[in-house]
């Protein structure tokens, strides 16, 4: 350190005290972060669906609208173990049974999402496959730049947490920002 | 030893420890008018005719509202909503901060001023990716020509103020058209010498709109009520300044009233308050009085003014001498000792000259002068500091080659535009 440095550090303590410190600490919440400061490009969006989706909220079409030109896969996974557990102890027509009602209420669901995306000017895919919920949920998104996801995806029934586990282990696993709805 | 030479020693060797940071100003001052009471030089009975009771209590009055206000993020909110005003471009931020820093300056002291601001302004300049040295020395020149405007805005000018007896319509209507001159002339200067590095791409300067935009100025208001009580009793105050003169009351005790009124009024616990008063400035002022009071009651002030008599012969070389005697000094030295100094000189020349424009010649050197290097003034000292803290480097020279023309320039300007007023052309 210089001597103008020297003199100008103690004449600064002797003048500013500690109160720069406290101003800047008032400060530091107005003063945006390196993340916030650079606005992601949205072009492509992974927006897995179950049942636990009944209504999609007007907010997230509203969030949804500012992606002009993206692209948004709407996914419908049906779980692999589950359709497994029900051949191993009910029989295999019940899996079929049970596989064919998932498949129905699926599509149903993706045919009442797609307009209303459609609508803001945004370009759909539908996809319905059978896997894991997590597993797939994360693979798919490597290629995505949004993840759009409801907080009770792949819960059990009985709904005991406010963000189902499904989701928390997604979001602790994506390396993309993530709307939970 | 006589007792003349005992507070020219004793004041020398005060003005030595200050300068030389050694130690805290406010205990090299205290220390030197201690060893003027102990020595008898300044008897105690005479000490209250020495101490500006004035001055310290305009300081206290205003500190005392500057933080009660500043809980409330009022000046948070001028800063970002400055900072969006200016809508990303390089020229409005420049502008804006000047004129913004100059209009707070000269209510409030420089210091608070530059503290408050000068983040905000680091801020905007980085997410522009602009060099800050430009934007940061405008700043410092903004600070301290705006301090020069008011009675209340640079304590050189509440010390010529109660001194002199000058209201704060005298300074607003001597000093603050000299003080806007200087703004214009500050800016115009800086954005010639630093034009090439204002630029920025519009794509850029649509970008930082767009993220200054989202900053929410409403946000920083940290207590509503607090922010309202604390707007109206600042607009009282400065409505009591304009007026002070025709109530007959001094400018300290409306900055005392306004402050027990906030003080009341915001039911504020006055210990939290009173803690953040700064002391050490307030004593700085105090011994300092007593050691220059050592040299008015010796009789060296009132010999040193004879002896001025000798080579001085007229209101416009009096005029000119106090003006860059002052402007140059305070270059090098702080303004608030060479203020104290200078007031008693001053006051013995009355006898051989009109002091009324000699009073506004001091005020625009020992105001201005700090302009002239990075050690001038206290407002340059702290926007150096936080830079140094936030790695730009502004060295002694940077700043000379800059500071010195601003000087130069804007006590000039000042200095013509007193001798047309009072000298005659």
């Amino acid at each position: 350190m210089g001597i103008f440095s020297t003199i100008i550090s103690r004449k600064f303590k002797n003048i500013a005290g500690t109160r720069y410190e406290r101003i800047l600490k008032d400060y530091k919440e107005f003063f945006l972060t390196k993340e916030e400061l650079s606005l992601p490009v949205i072009k492509s969006i992974l927006m897995p669906v179950d049942r636990s989706t009944r209504k999609v909220p007007e907010e997230i079409y509203e969030a949804l609208s500012a992606c002009e030109d993206a692209e948004v896969t709407v996914v419908y996974i049906m779980s692999e173990d589950a359709c497994e557990l029900i051949r191993q102890t009910l029989g295999e027509k019940a899996s079929r049974e049970f596989r064919l009602k998932q498949e129905e209420s699926g599509r149903a669901l993706l045919e009442s999402i797609t307009p209303s995306l459609e609508r803001l000017g945004l370009k759909v895919r539908t996809r319905m496959l059978l896997g894991n919920k997590s597993e797939d949920v994360i693979r798919l998104s490597r290629e995505k730049d949004l993840l759009v996801i409801p907080k009770l995806y792949g819960s059990e029934i009985t709904k005991t947490t406010s963000i189902s586990p499904v989701v928390m282990k997604i979001v602790q696993h994506v390396s993309i920002p993530v709307i939970v709805y | 030893m006589n007792q003349a030479a005992i507070a020219i020693v004793i004041f020398l060797f005060t003005y030595g420890l200050i300068m030389s940071e050694r130690i805290h100003r406010a205990a090299a001052a205290l220390l030197g008018a201690s060893l003027l009471l102990i020595l008898n030089v300044v008897p105690w009975e005479n000490v209250p005719d020495y101490l500006d009771l004035d001055t310290l209590l305009l300081l206290t009055g205003m500190m005392i509202i500057v933080n009660t206000a500043r809980k409330s993020g009022l000046f948070e909110y001028i800063a970002i909503k400055t900072a969006k005003m200016a809508r990303g471009s390089p020229i409005k931020i420049l502008l804006l901060f000047s004129f913004v820093t100059a209009l707070v300056s000269s209510f409030l002291d420089n210091v608070t001023t530059v503290l408050l601001l000068t983040p905000m302004l680091l801020y905007v300049t980085r997410l522009m990716e602009l060099d800050p040295v430009p934007f940061l020395l405008a700043e410092i020149f903004a600070s301290n020509i705006g301090g020069t405007a008011t009675l209340i805005g640079d304590p050189p000018n509440i010390m010529i103020g109660s001194a002199a007896g000058l209201t704060f319509n005298d300074f607003l209507m001597n000093m603050a058209p000299i003080a806007f001159i200087d703004l214009l002339l500050s800016f115009v200067f800086i954005y010639l010498f630093y034009r090439s590095e204002l630029k920025v791409s519009p794509e850029k300067e649509e970008q930082l709109g767009s993220i200054l935009s989202r900053m929410d100025e409403k946000g920083a208001i940290k207590d509503l009520v607090l922010f309202e009580k604390s707007v109206t009793v600042i607009m009282i105050v400065v409505i009591l300044f304009f007026i002070h003169d025709r109530l007959n009351i001094e400018p300290a005790v409306v900055a005392m009233f306004g402050a027990s009124i906030l003080l009341v009024w915001s039911k504020e616990s006055p210990e939290g308050v009173f803690e953040k008063i700064e002391w050490p400035a307030l004593f700085f002022f105090g011994g300092l009085f007593i050691v220059v009071g050592g040299l008015v009651q010796t009789g060296v002030i009132e010999s040193i003014a004879e002896k001025m008599v000798d080579y001085v012969h007229t209101n416009g070389q009096a005029l000119i001498l106090i003006t860059w005697f002052s402007a140059f000094s305070s270059a090098v030295v702080d303004n608030i000792p060479l203020t104290a100094t200078m007031i008693p000189l001053i006051k013995a020349m009355g006898a051989f000259f009109n002091t009324y424009p000699l009073w506004w010649a001091l005020s625009l050197g020992a105001c201005l002068g700090g302009n002239g290097t990075a050690i001038g003034a206290s407002a340059n000292v702290v926007v150096i500091g936080i830079a140094e803290r936030e790695k730009i480097r502004i060295s002694f020279m940077d700043f000379l080659k800059v500071g010195m023309i601003i000087m130069i320039l804007t006590v000039g300007a000042g200095a013509g535009i007193l001798w047309i007023r009072y000298i005659g052309v």
